[in-house]
């Protein structure tokens, strides 16, 4: 037997999960940074050594500090404890958003390219008007309409992506229902919805689940941006972007109060793009080069 | 030009739907703007006779549909806090807003194509692997962040440009500058870092072609080789690119703008949605909107004009 032999006989070894680490270390990255973002949002709260929202006036803008590792604020809130609390906002505002967004842009997507005809064309006009305004102008405007609360935030930034994942999801469509095996369960008199279940809609999942990681870190910035205009997240609550607001009172103060927000949305969205970049990767070879 | 007409008659139902999407948006802010106008203690009657004068007591349908006959003639209407005609108000904001948005442009487009090119030339090596670390950052920063802490370094520890306002070219070039350097790179940041990861993109995808490897047979120069047969072939998806941006500039320059007290379209939009300034914030969204519509039709006219394979 061959060396050769022995190799194609053996089952491979699977890699373990730190030369897989090592083979793509910027994905790894991204993973631990993630897995620090949501800890931090599950156990954050109940680990956070101060209520993120009770004032307490007699440590009023102290630098960090053995007791404060991040400092505190104007109202003495510990910087820490409120970065923990902002972390669940975050995350409930990227599984949220973009969630929602995937789910009702796939379904406008896949019955615009699965039928076409008008029902298609007037679909598809409504997304191109979604999509003719500047992301942050749009969810500025809804939320403003709307009223500000994290709620309507969420729901601002969900109409935003609503006709990314529209138009992804109507392009994947139209080629797929072109496929023999869709063809194959049509002859079979299966019903349309059948069909677009259960031959469509698998086959269309990998480039919408890429661009819902691409977008989940953008969708943290948004909300961010929200907040810092007073239109998201509103006080006591803690967010990133509210604390950062706050913040540009006390910049020649206590310049803490701005540092660490803004160094949090930072490793939150860095981490969530390199996990998107290495699920890009993975799930759409073709965009592999632009990493 | 079959195209131009094509594309020209493309947009018209957009920019439709736009203007109903602004009034519709516009119409749902909570509140009363004459009450936020005139304040609590104005009287019934003098709000009757304010709502009968802005038209607001008409239906939403007769409202829209007057609207538009007054944008379409140019008349925008008249700021409900200040009193001024809203174009007035957006040709004195736009100037400010194009000198940022062209200055972040400037200075990413100066960043991200020669990082860009010279990842792809040394691909793998230390630094294409710093650069596109570094882009990616750059993409992951939240730009009003950026500017906080541009502020905080440039202006409050080290004070050498001002934090905040605006000095017009024309008085005082000089003053201008200063005022411009941190909006424009709180701006220019993330402009560049996703310029800078396509430029790489698109030269890779170049310098992998027969032609490009006929260059190098020839003996051409590495910089003729990079520059004049390269460079050229993957400019294409590089314009593309900036006008997919200028939606995010138009859309960045309202935080910035914010951030920085800076003059523009942008910072005016913000105040007056907290002004309830129904008039101005119809306006200036649906400049913004237009805008982002006509430069992405320039774009792929352009694209037209460089690939005239893109009309077919």
């Amino acid at each position: 037997m061959t060396a050769s032999d022995t190799a194609a006989t053996t089952p491979a070894r699977k890699p373990g999960l730190l030369r897989r680490a090592g083979a793509n270390p910027r994905a790894a990255l991204g993973l631990l940074l993630l897995a620090v973002l949501v800890l931090g949002a599950l156990i954050g709260p109940l680990v956070s050594p101060y209520d993120p929202v009770k004032p307490d006036f007699l440590v009023t803008l102290q630098a960090p500090n053995a007791a404060h590792p991040f400092g505190t604020d104007d109202l003495g809130r510990d910087i820490f404890s409120r970065i923990l609390s902002g972390a669940r906002v975050a995350l409930l505002v990227g599984c949220v958003s973009v969630g929602s967004s995937i789910i009702f842009g796939t379904m406008i997507g896949l019955l615009a390219g699965f039928y076409g005809g008008w029902v298609g064309m007037v679909l598809m006009r409504v997304m191109d008007v979604l999509f003719a305004f500047p992301a942050v102008l749009l969810a500025l405007g809804i939320t403003a309409a709307l009223g500000p609360s994290l709620t309507n935030a969420m729901l601002a930034i969900s109409i935003v992506y609503l006709p990314i994942f529209a138009r992804l999801a109507r392009a994947q469509t139209l080629v797929v229902r072109e496929q023999t095996f869709t063809e194959a369960d049509r002859a079979m008199g299966f019903s349309d919805l059948s069909i677009m279940l259960r031959a469509i809609l698998p086959n269309i999942m990998a480039p919408l689940i890429v661009q819902a990681s691409l977008l989940f870190g953008d969708a943290i910035i948004v909300e961010s941006y929200l907040s810092f205009l007073g239109l998201g997240t509103q006080p006591p609550q803690p967010s990133w972007g509210a604390m950062l607001k706050n913040a540009i009172g006390f910049l020649s103060l206590a310049p803490w109060m701005a540092w660490f927000p803004g160094l949090a949305i930072f490793v939150a969205v860095l981490g969530l793009n390199l996990v998107g970049d290495a699920l890009r990767d993975r799930l759409d070879p073709r965009l592999r080069k632009s990493l | 030009m079959r195209y131009l007409t094509f594309r020209l008659l493309a947009i018209v139902p957009i920019l439709f739907g736009i203007s109903v999407l602004t009034f519709a948006v516009v119409q749902m802010v909570p509140g009363d703007p004459i009450v936020a106008m005139i304040g609590l203690e104005a009287t019934d009657e003098a709000i009757a006779t304010l709502r009968a004068r802005y038209g607001l007591d008409q239906p939403v349908v007769v409202q829209y549909f007057a609207w538009l006959g007054n944008v379409l003639q140019g008349d925008l209407g008249r700021s409900i806090q200040t009193g001024r005609p809203v174009l007035a108000m957006l040709g004195d904001a736009i100037w400010p807003t194009v000198q940022l948005a062209g200055a972040a442009i400037f200075i990413s487009l100066l960043i991200a194509i020669p990082a860009g090119i010279l990842s792809a030339v040394r691909r793998n090596g230390a630094w294409d692997f710093g650069a596109s670390f570094v882009a990616l950052a750059g993409l992951s920063v939240p730009s009003f962040w950026l500017g906080v802490m541009l502020i905080l370094a440039f202006s409050v520890t080290w004070p050498i440009f001002p934090a905040s306002g605006y000095v017009p070219l024309f008085e005082d070039p000089a003053g201008h500058l200063r005022t411009l350097v941190l909006p424009a790179i709180t701006l220019g940041t993330s402009l560049a870092a996703a310029t800078m990861r396509m430029t790489r993109s698109a030269m890779l995808e170049v310098l992998s072609q027969d032609y490009i490897r006929t260059a190098w047979a020839k003996g051409l120069s590495p910089a003729a080789v990079i520059t004049h047969h390269a460079f050229r072939t993957a400019l294409m998806p590089v314009v593309t690119l900036l006008g997919i941006q200028m939606g995010q500039v138009l859309g960045g320059v309202v935080i910035t703008e914010t951030v920085f007290s800076w003059p523009g379209i942008g910072k005016l939009t913000v105040d007056a949605i907290f002004a309830r300034d129904y008039p101005v914030v119809q306006g200036a969204v649906l400049l913004t909107a237009t805008a982002f519509v006509l430069i992405n039709l320039a774009t792929d006219l352009v694209y037209a004009v460089l690939d005239p394979r893109a009309t077919g």
